[in-house]
């Protein structure tokens, strides 16, 4: 073997490792920034005689038991429902249903959003319309939407993309409107093109605004997500729920919303930890 | 050269009871700026010398007049007549008249200018706002990094090029402000109030960098400043601007030559000269108006 590939190969094993390390230390950094903060000393201290209260209460019976299943229960009712209700195709179904809804909803408010806060014309065009379509409530949209398009996984994908669409639409064109005109006028000088500057000071100037639509539109959309699920389909968190009420098990109740709390605060964690990692150049304003 | 031609800015406001007035920035300003010379622009604040030099970089089009870049035509002038004015919104319907191509990055005067606030962009480290003036200008991609490397020691920003403008102190991003200016190696830079944020200190370094750099490459440098020393002591030549609306008061030709000291007699006597001019104005300011 020849000096050469040795270094090669220690070379590439050396990058190797130094990837692996990389996505081990992200990780963690994500994990320290999400759980962290729940995690925490002081927020411990109000989340533990919160949840003694919460399991002493029925225990004890000042609450009646039926009616408030203790935190121990729960835990039991989420064990069986993962076991005897195959609880995990559930959230899967739930979480495609989402995803779907949700990656539509992005392809689309986000290039419109920046189109109308670049242009004058495209806005005076498009602007009104989404204006008047917004204000309708995305639930008021369900009847309408299963004569459309039956019950199913489309109209489930519809309404959920209902509910995130017009967030990412509004707050990515205020945030690209409101990109400031020097940046432009200094871009221009050295001869951006209008596409250049779009990609290059537009969108980055309204970084912050596009992720807290996202993070509007994620909370929206686990609202339409259940209602959509509520109203057709035999599968997702929604129709657990629903289920539960028929049957009046209180303890599933609490299970799918305990679950879908964890969910919706688990991806703006997500929302949170990208925005830290593309807006590295906002730390130590 | 930089030929201006009877520039004039109004701008039209509608008042809280719905009365329109007119309001005159620039009354008609004819300026020559020839070729490697070092010209201040020099007045009170708000007489309009930035609209002016926006005027020449291209970034307000005038209400009447024309600027001359090297014999190209910057910007057309604002309609006059509601008729003309019609045509023109149907020609820039799309595309408003300061921008450039739609895709091709392509610069249409050979200018660079530096604002006031710098104007550097937050997201980009220093070499990476370097970087990208460079690729704008169309400078090939092997070349940029040697190019970004070269200018950021010209101004001495070495062991800063990795970091955000927020980690930077305001005469750090000023010289960054200077160094993509230069970058891009353009005949003409055009500076709106460069050194007014920064301190007295730096101010000074800062200037007579700018004026070893003018010295090395002999670019055409066109400065707008509200401060007489500087005015004075930079440039060849002082073009005074009276208070609104905005018009040349008077041009100094500053004939000393360099080096310079700042506390020579002859700066001194000019700027005196300049500064009765100034007192002047502010007294009999009504003289102006229209």
């Amino acid at each position: 073997m020849s000096v050469d590939s040795i270094i090669r190969d220690s070379a590439t094993s050396r990058r190797g490792l130094r990837w692996w390390n990389l996505l081990v230390r992200e990780l963690e950094v994500f994990l320290r920034a999400s759980f962290g903060s729940v995690f925490s000393r002081e927020f411990l201290t109000v989340l533990i005689p919160l949840l003694i209260l919460w399991e002493a209460l029925p225990r004890l019976g000042i609450v009646p038991r039926t009616l408030v299943p203790p935190p121990s229960a729960v835990v039991m009712t989420f064990r069986d429902m993962v076991v005897d209700l195959n609880m995990l195709e559930h959230v899967t179904s739930s979480a495609i249903r989402f995803g779907a809804g949700f990656l539509l909803a992005l392809i689309t408010a986000f290039p419109i959003g920046v189109l109308m806060g670049w242009n004058l014309f495209i806005r005076k065009h498009a602007l009104p319309l989404f204006q008047i379509l917004a204000p309708v409530p995305p639930p008021a949209w369900v009847p309408i939407t299963i004569i459309l398009f039956g019950v199913g996984l489309p109209m489930q994908i519809f309404l959920i993309f209902l509910g995130v669409f017009y967030p990412i639409l509004f707050n990515t064109y205020q945030g690209i409107k409101e990109t400031d005109p020097r940046y432009l006028a200094s871009a221009r000088v050295f001869g951006a093109s209008e596409f250049t500057l779009i990609t290059r000071v537009y969108i980055w100037h309204a970084l912050g605004s596009v992720i807290m639509g996202i993070k509007i539109g994620i909370a929206l959309g686990l609202i339409m997500l259940v209602i959509s699920e509520m109203y057709g389909g035999r599968s997702g968190i929604g129709w657990l729920l629903l289920e539960a009420k028929e049957y009046f098990q209180i303890d599933r109740m609490v299970v799918c919303m305990v679950l879908l709390g964890f969910i919706g605060w688990f991806l703006i964690e997500v929302m949170k930890y990208i925005e830290l990692k593309l807006a590295v150049w906002r730390i130590g304003r | 050269m930089i030929e201006a031609k009877r520039i004039s800015k109004f701008f039209s406001v509608v008042n809280d009871d719905r009365t329109a007035e007119g309001f005159t920035v620039l009354n008609s300003v004819s300026l020559r700026i020839e070729s490697g010379s070092f010209v201040s622009l020099l007045g009170p604040s708000g007489c309009g010398k930035s609209t002016f030099l926006e005027i020449l970089a291209g970034l307000q089009a005038p209400s009447d007049g024309q600027v001359w870049i090297d014999d190209k035509l910057v910007l057309e002038p604002l309609p006059a007549t509601r008729k003309d004015m019609e045509e023109y919104r149907k020609k820039y319907r799309f595309l408003s008249p300061i921008a450039n191509s739609l895709f091709r990055d392509n610069p249409k005067h050979d200018i660079a200018m530096i604002f006031q606030d710098y104007a550097v962009f937050p997201w980009m480290t220093a070499r990476q706002n370097v970087l990208f003036t460079l690729k704008l200008r169309g400078v090939h991609k092997s070349e940029r990094e040697g190019a970004a490397a070269y200018y950021l020691r010209l101004v001495g920003l070495v062991g800063s090029e990795n970091k955000y403008p927020s980690q930077l102190s305001g005469g750090m991003r000023q010289r960054l402000a200077l160094a993509r200016a230069l970058s891009v190696e353009p005949r003409i830079i055009l500076m709106d109030e460069p050194f007014a944020a920064v301190d007295a200190l730096t101010r000074e370094r800062l200037q007579e960098d700018l004026l070893r750099l003018w010295q090395e490459t002999k670019k055409t440098i066109v400065l707008v400043t509200h401060d007489v020393d500087e005015a004075v002591y930079l440039s060849d030549e002082v073009v005074v601007f009276s208070p609104l609306p905005g018009s040349i008061r008077n041009k100094v030709v500053v004939d000393i030559p360099r080096p310079r000291r700042r506390s020579s007699s002859e700066i001194r006597e000019i700027k005196e000269r300049l500064l009765a001019m100034y007192r002047y104005d502010t007294v009999h300011e009504s003289d102006y108006s229209i």
